[in-house]
């Protein structure tokens, strides 16, 4: 007779779990190593607590955005609902809205969306519309931004630099008074890598063009010359390092904290990493400003930073959205700003005291994030990208001159903006 | 005996059948994961398949991809690239194999040591090689440009110049690729009869002299077969350059596997990527076949002596 008690309450209770389990979403989020997935675990972590039907797996990825999207273009092309979220880079929604890879979010949010898009830095609510379409939700927000050395431009009694000419001449002069053969003056990317799309963008912006002009090609200008004039004009001077075309992203970030390095153009980790890692030689010596432009130019730079996006393929949308608009919300940028120093996409965001307590120089780097613009948008991106920093890498390694590098960027860039 | 051949040709059916069952899962192993893949791929060659503009959606092209592969610098680019490092490290690769499994021939005492040394390049991956190899050509910390700068020399921009970017991945290759010729030709180098040696020594052959007429003739189906291996892999040719230049400065170190891969799975344009890899298998089948008519040749004559 017990026996039988107790078999029954084991069957009620198995039943009642499945019943609960049932009920039950498990939904899984997709992000890059580079992304902390760890803090993502502990904002999941929170978002299921206050969600009990809700469990979140993160699934973590390559470590470049390249890497992340050739697993990304497996898994979404064979339409597999693996995946119900995904981080993905801010120069992928256009691509990913015309796969149709990403759920439009417009008729999930509704009325909310008017509300909702206003209160993000301008240049993340632009980057995840195409068409009048909301392809994802920002994440974080991240920008590239001219690290300098202080302490150096304190000694030599040098301003921070507005213009480019400004900065060779500075580095010059630090160069010449610091006499130390490790001492370089001023790098970027230049390797075939996503950032070196940037190393040409960006003087270019600072030139005051563009690449595209209502949806066309715009480079017959004078200024699209002028990247590839004031590299030549750095490597000439010395101030660009002659290995210029192997430099990717992280060798910046070493050569700065190694105290080789005056003027670095890089992304928004670099900062903690000069300030908090244990070999850092220039602990307290680091200044942050907005990247220089030409005279009579303004200061621009490249927009990064991370989306969320709803996966068209996912059994669970209607909770998956729901869970996006928690980490774009203001209250995970915030958590994201003091646990992994991450841009937040809101500018009341950057002046929280507590985020500005953690990182007191996000006071600095809001300025610079306003100033981000686009890189091109289209749905042929890859194809951009690959064209723009392959002719900015062979004419940093001496193998394309101005006039062929421009020549070429234009006659394969063409056929993909008409 | 009267009725033994109607129960023998049962049996022989059933046997067939029963053989038939045990074939069909390999058979069906076989369909899913070669055939399968290889029709798709030549299916998606003769058809636009663009996922970054699936407004076209997927029509048939005829040998548009061909045509356009023929119009294509960059694909006349990596195809040239790709014959470079054929005909650099498939020789290369087989001296230096040849001098290792010479060396590890030796009657050495303790044999684990140099067969260790020999497995190890070949047990390593191809992008740890490539990125190790990397460290060694970067211009402000690689090895080689320390020696340069001890020896008095000026440092080089290994990984940034065309040609010398080349030479960097060609001596990778090499070393990576040389492990495992020594390994086969090993193997080949031990069938050879000892008695043969002891006889040239009786002769008054020179150790060089039976280098050339015995070693060697002995040795042919070996080398061949490595040849073979060699080649076929020096054609795919994709991750000690994907990780040594990523194909720069510009795409001049591009070969034809990076070029397919990166406008497969970068650009997502599968339809031309379908027809790169074709015409690959083509140049791949074409360098192969060119090794299998003169064995043949050789095995024939050999045959009329």
């Amino acid at each position: 007779m017990k026996t039988w008690k107790i078999l029954l309450a084991a069957a009620l209770g198995a039943a009642f779990a499945a019943n609960a389990s049932a009920q039950q979403t498990t939904l899984r989020i997709f992000t890059g190593g580079q992304q902390r997935p760890d803090v993502m675990r502990k904002i999941a972590d929170e978002y299921q607590k206050r969600n009990p039907n809700v469990k979140v797996e993160v699934e973590v990825g390559g470590a470049t955005s390249e890497a992340q999207q050739q697993y990304l273009s497996t898994v979404m092309s064979s339409k597999d609902s693996v995946l119900d979220l995904v981080l993905i880079d801010v120069i992928r929604p256009a691509q990913w809205a015309a796969q149709g890879w990403a759920e439009p979010l417009d008729s999930y949010l509704g009325a909310d969306k008017a509300k909702m898009l206003p209160a993000y830095l301008k240049a993340y609510a632009d980057a995840n519309q195409v068409g009048g379409k909301l392809v994802a939700l920002p994440y974080f927000a991240d920008s590239q931004f001219l690290y300098y050395r202080k302490d150096l431009l304190e000694k030599y009694k040098r301003p921070v630099p507005k213009t480019w000419d400004e900065m060779m001449e500075t580095a010059k002069i630090i160069m010449d008074g610091e006499k130390s053969p490790q001492l370089q003056g001023f790098t970027t990317a230049g390797a075939p890598i996503e950032g070196t799309v940037c190393t040409y963008l960006v003087p270019l912006w600072g030139a005051g063009s563009e690449l595209t002009k209502g949806g066309k090609l715009n480079l017959d200008t004078p200024q699209a010359k002028q990247p590839f004039q004031l590299y030549g004009r750095m490597k000439q001077a010395g101030v660009l390092p002659k290995n210029i075309a192997e430099i990717a992203t992280d060798r910046i970030r070493i050569d700065m904290q190694a105290g080789n390095l005056i003027f670095g153009m890089s992304w928004g980790y670099v900062w903690n990493r000069l300030e908090n890692d244990a070999d850092s030689k220039v602990k307290g010596k680091i200044g942050v400003a907005q990247l220089p432009h030409d005279q009579g130019g303004k200061s621009a730079t490249c927009i990064g930073g991370w989306q969320v996006a709803v996966s068209a393929f996912s059994k669970h949308k209607q909770e998956a959205v729901k869970f996006a608009r928690y980490l774009s919300s203001a209250e995970v940028s915030k958590m994201q700003a003091i646990m992994a120093s991450h841009l937040p996409v809101f500018p009341s965001v950057y002046k929280d005291p507590e985020v500005l307590k953690a990182n007191p120089w996000f006071a600095l780097a809001l300025p610079v994030v306003e100033t981000a613009k686009a890189r091109p948008v289209s749905p042929q991106y890859p194809r951009v990208s690959d064209i723009i920093r392959g002719n900015m890498n062979a004419y940093l390694a001496g193998t394309k001159t101005t006039d062929v590098a421009l020549s070429d960027m234009k006659s394969r860039l063409a056929p993909l903006f008409r | 005996m009267i009725n033994d051949a109607p129960v023998s040709r049962h049996r022989d059916l059933s046997e067939r059948t029963l053989g038939v069952l045990l074939l069909l899962p390999a058979a069906l192993l076989l369909l899913g994961i070669v055939v399968y893949p290889i029709a798709t791929l030549l299916w998606n060659s003769l058809h636009t398949v663009d996922q970054a503009n699936p407004q076209a959606g997927e029509s048939w092209a005829g040998f548009a991809n061909y045509t356009r592969a023929f119009a294509d610098d960059r694909f006349w680019h990596a195809s040239w690239n790709t014959v470079l490092y054929i005909v650099v490290t498939v020789p290369g690769a087989l001296l230096l194999g040849l001098g290792l499994a010479l060396l590890a021939n030796q009657p050495f005492r303790v044999k684990w040591p140099v067969r260790l040394g020999l497995l190890l390049p070949w047990a390593l991956p191809l992008v740890f090689a490539g990125l190790i190899f990397r460290w060694f050509f970067e211009y402000n910390t690689g090895v080689v440009n320390d020696w340069l700068v001890a020896l008095g020399f000026e440092p080089m921009q290994w990984l940034s110049s065309p040609t010398l970017a080349f030479i960097a991945i060609a001596i990778a290759i090499i070393w990576k690729a040389s492990s495992f010729m020594a390994l086969m030709l090993l193997a080949g180098l031990q069938t050879i009869p000892k008695s043969l040696y002891e006889a040239a020594e009786v002769d008054g052959a020179s150790k060089w002299q039976q280098f050339r007429e015995i070693t060697l003739p002995m040795l042919r189906p070996a080398i061949f077969v490595a040849l073979i291996f060699r080649t076929i892999t020096a054609v795919q040719t994709f991750d000690i350059p994907y990780a040594m230049t990523g194909g720069g400065p510009g795409d001049s170190t591009e070969t034809l596997a990076m070029y397919i891969h990166k406008t497969t799975l970068d650009f997502l344009d599968f339809g031309y990527g379908s027809a790169l890899a074709t015409l690959m298998f083509i140049i791949s089948m074409a360098a192969t076949s060119g090794y299998l008519r003169y064995t043949r040749r050789s095995a024939s004559r050999s045959g009329e002596d």
